[in-house]
């Protein structure tokens, strides 16, 4: 369902709720007593000697745990040559350490009824597992050895960069909206590693030596870099005891070199054309925006959901339901360590008109930088923020993740529970303050999938026509 | 943003898979992790069920954890209910269900849903509609007001309609453009059932949907839409008692459906190779399914037909997945699934590889069946399988979505609490030799398949014929499957 499909991006821009805080005595009232923050109360968190923070949310409800283990390294923390390494490492990092060897990391997982996978962003890596609570040790001596004793083979390396490519391929090479989003985020930003694509270039994901890899789990694999999430069926004191057995001994590392590249404001609008076989053209926007720990970060959540979320949001009526020249459109804000992208998609029909579609959107995005948006526009994206806040309190995954966003990108997991009334605490005016700011022409990249036609389709074409 | 993961595979909709490695010192004993997991075992919730006048079948279940209220409403019909050559007819009355009704037109319809932070909409199914939505407990009125109004009262206002219809269409060419992960089973299906009903594209196709009126769904609501096919079951943070008077009056006057349910034929497996070669010119890698008829939802062996596809392709260190990814890095990933339905569905493996490794991967495909039906899974593996089933099964029924899909789930296919209740007894108790007959029935023999592959036609023409005879068209062709291709 549609909602359900938003949620990954909601997610995200949830990450930027914690900073806006005008707190309501009436709301966090509101947030006290009902019963996810009445369950968040349960959650107690504690910091190893070597660095790394245990944070526990007990859930007795069903039988089951999720663990996530969040490390502040992603591609922005690359450059030319290593492109797409911190994805490629988390790919590494199942592939066989001191006491499970090759293969036994999965195996060994799954056979105590635990399922795993991760994840690799701009800003960070996390890694996921999802088991039954009689799995708990075997999980924790699972990642203690990984993450001491990662063994680095050469031939592993060569084998994954296969299953890498495959994953390139998948997503960007034969997927055009991948593509265009790709070579729209390279043009956005021409200082800051943002500018880097997770997956990686080409060729330096042919090119990665051993000792890249090897200095890279140096350098980020350390405890001190990590932050640990258990949520589900487990008590804290049993968390807290495994971490002290199993990841304590593992040793601190210096702090990695921190990146201070700051991306220049742009000074005018970037296009960029793709050319490609598709049956359709495609337009993506991308507006220099916020850090996911910004004072505005609400009110440009809230702004781009009354843009682009449900069929009664701005853009969807006017692209999609009233013009006809798109029959989808999309919004997205990222909410990084650094300023990051504000996004709008736009799909359009086979011979679609991408000049008009850019002029339409260049009004719309005009009238929220002049004039307030209406009282039922905000209330109405105000209800879905908060709707969809509750519906990751639903799951231990939504749980551990929910809680390590804000753990990460702001600092203290509590401002997960102050979310709510911070979204509250925006106002019109401030919705159109930050759309004023974001949506500037000079501050977009503008990027335009041209469809062509296969040669030999326009001969087939010509012969039918004969 | 995009997450890059570790992993992208399984189109598993039952189950799933297998390493074969032999065990070793890290491996735990089976039979004492079996019991720690199957002691976690989930039961379904009490329900209060009714049944309305009309035949209508209301099970609700009242949860408090968070304030959401979650429902999920199956119609019996869906896509059975195309008549011929109208392929997509129940996807795009599915579509106008949700463009105005009663009161409200499209907009204000659309705006009283997201306006308090609410989702509604309705899928087409193979055999049902399903309408799912999810709102805060607080607006559980409004909820069902827009439910009954969009069942029983939709407009189908014609100018909704046309532009509706325009947008479907679009979206099928649109879509060709994009990761054909997903495209490719419509294209499997359409090919492996032919005329069956099973064949037909859930959302139509170009050439199927462009022509339809609105007498079309007209005809369409009046046979299959009717307080007679529904089954709604709703979980929550509610009052069972009165929301049970709530929609009793909201839905107990519905009419029924003009037709009786449509019926599915029988489906069975084929005999003999056929292989569908789909030609995107500007591939720089092949996605392929094999397989065959597998199983029905209701069959007696659905756990061990399960256990069979996790250790195949379900999970992953599954054998698909350990071939094909992890040994030679040849794919992102490998995977295989049982789609059921009332008539047994498809059972196919599934990846993709650069063009240039197109045989090999397949080669490897088929080496694998071979072997697995051969041999089955040793007895480490068999119980690995069923902890991996036994542990992941509790995380299906976390949310009150979930629940409710589960409970209409259920209802439709005539199964009814134990079907979950005994599920992690039935996979402790799993017999070696009972899963052995379950794989060597499920798993395609050899010389019975069916082949699938979007790829660069050009370049793996000549492969593709290695597989059996080979039916070409294009991807941007306006169907999923060749004329020549009905049964």
């Amino acid at each position: 369902m549609l909602r359900q499909k938003l949620y990954i991006t909601g997610l995200f821009l949830l990450a930027g709720t914690s900073a806006c805080a005008q707190g309501r005595a009436a709301a966090a009232e509101t947030a006290v007593t009902t019963p996810a923050a009445k369950a968040g109360a349960r959650i107690q968190e504690r910091v190893l000697k070597n660095g790394l923070k245990v944070i526990v949310w007990p859930v007795p409800a069903n039988p089951s745990v999720s663990l996530y283990n969040w490390f502040r390294v992603g591609s922005r923390n690359e450059r030319p040559g290593i492109t797409g390494l911190s994805h490629f490492f988390e790919h590494m990092m199942f592939n066989g350490a001191k006491k499970y060897g090759p293969g036994e990391f999965d195996r060994v997982m799954e056979a105590h009824g635990g399922r795993n996978n991760a994840y690799t962003s701009e800003d960070v890596t996390v890694y996921q597992d999802w088991f039954p609570r009689s799995a708990l040790e075997t999980i924790f001596d699972l990642e203690a050895d990984r993450l001491a004793n990662l063994s680095i083979d050469p031939k592993v390396v060569e084998s994954e960069r296969g299953v890498v490519y495959s994953e390139r391929r998948s997503s960007v090479d034969n997927d055009n909206s991948g593509l265009l989003m790709e070579q729209v985020q390279a043009t956005a930003f021409v200082a800051h590693p943002y500018q880097i694509p997770v997956i990686g270039w080409p060729s330096d994901i042919e090119g990665w030596t051993q000792q890249d890899l090897e200095r890279y789990f140096r350098t980020y694999y350390a405890p001190n870099n990590a932050t640990l999430l258990v949520v589900g069926a487990v008590t804290p004191s049993d968390v807290f005891a495994l971490a002290e057995k199993y990841l304590e001994p593992i040793p601190a590392q210096p702090a990695p070199e921190p990146v201070h590249t700051v991306e220049p404001v742009q000074q005018g609008e970037r296009r960029v054309v793709v050319r490609k076989l598709a049956q359709a053209p495609l337009v993506h926007m991308a507006f220099h925006g916020l850090r996911g720990r910004d004072a505005e970060a609400p009110a440009l959540d809230l702004l781009v959901r009354i843009l682009t979320e449900g069929d009664s949001s701005r853009l969807h009526r006017r692209l999609v339901e009233e013009e006809r020249v798109a029959i989808r459109v999309q919004g997205s804000r990222g909410a990084g360590f650094d300023p990051s992208l504000t996004w709008v998609f736009v799909d359009l029909p086979p011979g679609g008109d991408p000049a008009r579609v850019e002029a339409l959107l260049d009004e719309e995005l005009a009238r929220v930088s002049t004039t307030e948006v209406t009282d039922a526009e905000l209330r109405k994206a105000k209800n879905i923020a908060v709707a969809d806040f509750w519906r990751y309190l639903e799951t231990n995954s939504g749980r551990a993740q929910a809680l390590g966003t804000y753990e990460v990108f702001h600092g203290d997991w509590k401002e997960l529970f102050r979310a709510p009334e911070r979204y509250e605490a925006v106002t019109r005016e401030q919705v159109r303050q930050v759309a004023a700011k974001v949506f500037g022409r000079d501050n977009r990249t503008v990027g335009v999938l041209v469809p062509e036609t296969a040669s030999s389709e326009a001969e087939q074409m010509q012969e039918a026509a004969r | 943003m995009k997450g890059w993961t570790k992993t992208a595979l399984v189109l598993g909709l039952t189950a799933s898979m297998a390493g074969a490695q032999q065990p070793s010192a890290a491996a735990p004993k089976p039979q004492t992790v079996q019991r720690d997991a199957a002691r976690d075992s989930v039961k379904l919730p009490k329900a209060r069920v009714l049944t309305l006048k009309n035949g209508a079948l209301v099970q609700l279940v009242e949860d408090h954890d968070v304030p959401l209220v979650s429902f999920s409403a199956r119609l019996r019909g869906g896509a059975l209910g195309d008549p011929q050559g109208k392929e997509g007819l129940a996807a795009l009355t599915a579509e106008l269900l949700q463009k105005g009704a009663g009161a409200r037109d499209a907009h204000q319809f659309a705006e009283a849903v997201d306006s308090v932070g609410g989702s509604l909409a309705v899928y087409p199914g193979r055999e049902s509609l399903d309408v799912m939505g999810q709102f805060m407990s607080r607006d559980t009125a409004l909820m069902v007001e827009l439910l009954a109004d969009l069942l029983q009262r939709p407009r189908f206002d014609p100018a909704e309609l046309e532009k509706t219809r325009a947008r479907m269409v679009s979206e099928l060419a649109a879509e060709k453009d994009g990761d054909l992960r997903g495209l490719i089973g419509t294209y499997f299906q359409a090919f492996h059932f032919g005329a069956h009903p099973y064949g037909r594209p859930l959302g139509g196709c170009e050439a199927s949907l462009a022509p339809l009126q609105r007498e079309d769904v007209l005809a369409y609501a009046r046979a299959h839409l009717g307080g007679d096919r529904l089954i709604l079951s709703v979980v929550g943070d509610f009052d069972a008692k009165q929301l049970a008077t709530r929609l009793e009056k909201a839905l107990g006057g519905w009419a029924r459906a003009a037709s009786p349910a449509p019926v599915a034929p029988p489906t069975q497996p084929l005999k003999g190779r056929r292989v569908l070669l789909v030609d995107k010119p500007d591939a720089t890698q092949t996605y392929f399914w094999v397989g065959n008829t597998g199983i029905s939802r209701t069959d007696p062996s659905l756990v061990d037909v399960s256990l069979t596809n996790t250790a195949l392709g379900g999970r992953f260190t599954s054998l698909l997945n350990t071939a094909l990814r992890i040994k030679s890095g040849l794919t992102y990933g490998a995977g295989s699934a049982v789609i059921t339905t009332t008539q047994p569905g498809v059972f196919a493996v599934s990846s993709y590889t650069k063009t240039e490794s197109t045989t090999q991967a397949l080669d490897l495909v088929l080496e694998i069946l071979a072997g697995y039906r051969q041999q089955g899974m040793d007895a480490a593996t068999l119980a690995s399988t069923q902890e991996y089933m036994l542990g992941q099964f509790p995380p299906t029924l976390e949310t009150s979505l979930q629940l409710a899909t589960k409970f209409s789930e259920l209802a439709f296919y005539g199964l009814d609490a134990r079907d979950v209740d005994d599920f992690s007894t039935r996979v402790s108790s799993a017999e070696p030799a009972r899963v052995l007959a379950a794989l060597q029935r499920v798993v395609p023999a050899s010389e019975d398949l069916t082949l699938v592959l979007i790829g660069k036609a050009a370049d793996i023409r000549e492969a593709a014929r290695k597989y059996g005879p080979v039916t070409e068209m294009r991807l941007s062709d306006p169907f999923f499957a060749p004329p020549q291709a009905g049964r």
